[in-house]
């Protein structure tokens, strides 16, 4: 069941982050190996441990990542503990994601995970010390980048299926309406049983009567008032603070 | 995967196994409040994450040596209120116990260690360091009373 959850080879990835990718990822020098120096973490032998299981490898590609650190991954380098403020790098922006190549980016992939749950504990860390967690705004841009990551490999999903089996969603759907006359997007899925032996799918509605179409003007009709009382909102908002502050504005101008 | 939560679907025997290429699945170390053995890191975990996960998540992307993992949910406090007196629920989490194989130990560092500052001349909190400095200055006695007060005398 949920014990054959297998990332077979995902560890390969982890260990061999190319040249190339180095430049942009976030705050923190991948491959500066063994800077624990004045490290809080005791002796432990996981640089030992991490050769025997290396011996499994089989395919030899150009690498220049440090050594695997295990546990100290968790915690920022070394030399940025205790400062208030940490560098950090742009976000990945999805132009320089989609020039790289699938594996590239399974790889970059997993950077930004560990670099997410480093800073996952060092907020949890700083909140527990009720101490301002140094530099946060790089949370945001590790989210951004995963985001975009994601983006892009959907991209690609998507473009492979259209060209192998000419349908653009991976799970084929339909647009239906409820008995409301609200439309929804239904995905298909399989059945055990035939469609007219199953009683709780013949159950459902896929249709609306006539009756419901004074409801669906009234919400549209709602729908639209919000949408233009929130509009007018805004633009009062933004007129207000030209007026409030207008060197401001003209700032802002060109 | 990455963005949609992960169901685990039903295996049947002969189907292939589940893998997973971008997992979301995020861990946080912390701190054990209740002093633990020293082998035994705890974590947070995401909700849907078992035990298997736990363990293979650190040892293939962290290659670190797991013995035993054990879990626990952890129930968020309901009595929150908010400024309209409702009800706010603290979100629930999971915390791993991850015990790491025979010979390792670990121990939470300090991430917030103290530093030396180093002021900006010029700054405020320089110029109230120094203010502060010759207000005690003025504030002391004279050591050549010997710690005689200062009611007594001439």
């Amino acid at each position: 069941m949920a014990g054959s959850w297998r990332a077979a080879g995902l560890w390969v990835f982890c260990g061999r982050i190319s040249a190339a990718l180095r430049p942009l990822v976030v705050s923190r020098a991948l491959c500066s190996g063994g800077t624990a120096g004045s490290s809080g973490l005791t002796q432990c032998n996981f640089h030992k441990t991490a050769e025997k299981v290396n011996a499994l490898h089989h395919c030899r590609l150009l690498h220049t990542s440090g050594p695997l650190k295990g546990l100290e991954e968790f915690f920022d380098d070394p030399k940025n503990w205790g400062e208030s403020t940490v560098k950090s790098g742009a976000p990945w922006t999805i132009q320089q994601l989609r020039a790289k190549s699938s594996e590239d980016l399974h790889k970059l992939w997993y950077v930004l995970l560990k670099e997410k749950n480093m800073l996952l504990t060092l907020e949890q860390e700083s909140k527990r010390q009720r101490l301002a967690m140094p530099s946060p705004e790089r949370m945001e841009k590790v989210d951004q980048s995963m985001s975009r990551l994601d983006d892009v490999i959907q991209e690609r999903e998507v473009a492979l299926r259209l060209l192998q089996t000419g349908q653009e969603k991976d799970r084929p759907g339909d647009w239906r309406r409820n008995c409301f006359g609200q439309t929804f997007w239904y995905k298909f899925h399989e059945w055990s049983v035939p469609w007219y032996v199953n009683r709780n799918h013949r159950s459902k509605q896929f249709f609306a009567l006539p009756y419901v179409n004074r409801y669906l003007r009234l919400r549209l009709e709602k729908h639209l008032r919000k949408r233009a009382r929130q509009q007018t909102l805004e633009a009062q908002k933004q007129r207000d603070l030209k007026r409030r502050f207008p060197h401001l504005a003209e700032r802002s101008q060109p | 995967m990455a963005k949609e939560i992960l169901r685990y679907p039903l295996h049947q025997l002969g189907n292939p196994q589940l893998r997973i290429f971008r997992p979301n699945f995020l861990m946080t170390l912390v701190r054990p409040g209740v002093p633990q053995p020293e082998d035994i890191v705890q974590f947070r975990v995401s909700m849907q994450m078992t035990k298997f996960d736990v363990k293979n998540y650190l040892q293939k992307i962290y290659n670190v040596p797991v013995a035993a993992v054990r879990t626990r949910i952890q129930y968020g406090k309901n009595n929150k209120r908010n400024h309209k007196n409702q009800r706010i629920k603290v979100p629930d989490y999971k915390v791993a116990y991850v015990q790491l194989a025979q010979g390792h130990t670990f121990q939470f560092p300090d991430l917030f260690p103290e530093k030396d500052k180093i002021l900006e001349p010029g700054s405020f909190e320089e110029i109230q360091n120094k203010f502060m400095e010759d207000e005690n200055q003025r504030q002391r006695e004279d050591p050549r009373r010997g710690g005689v007060p200062g009611w007594f005398g001439l």
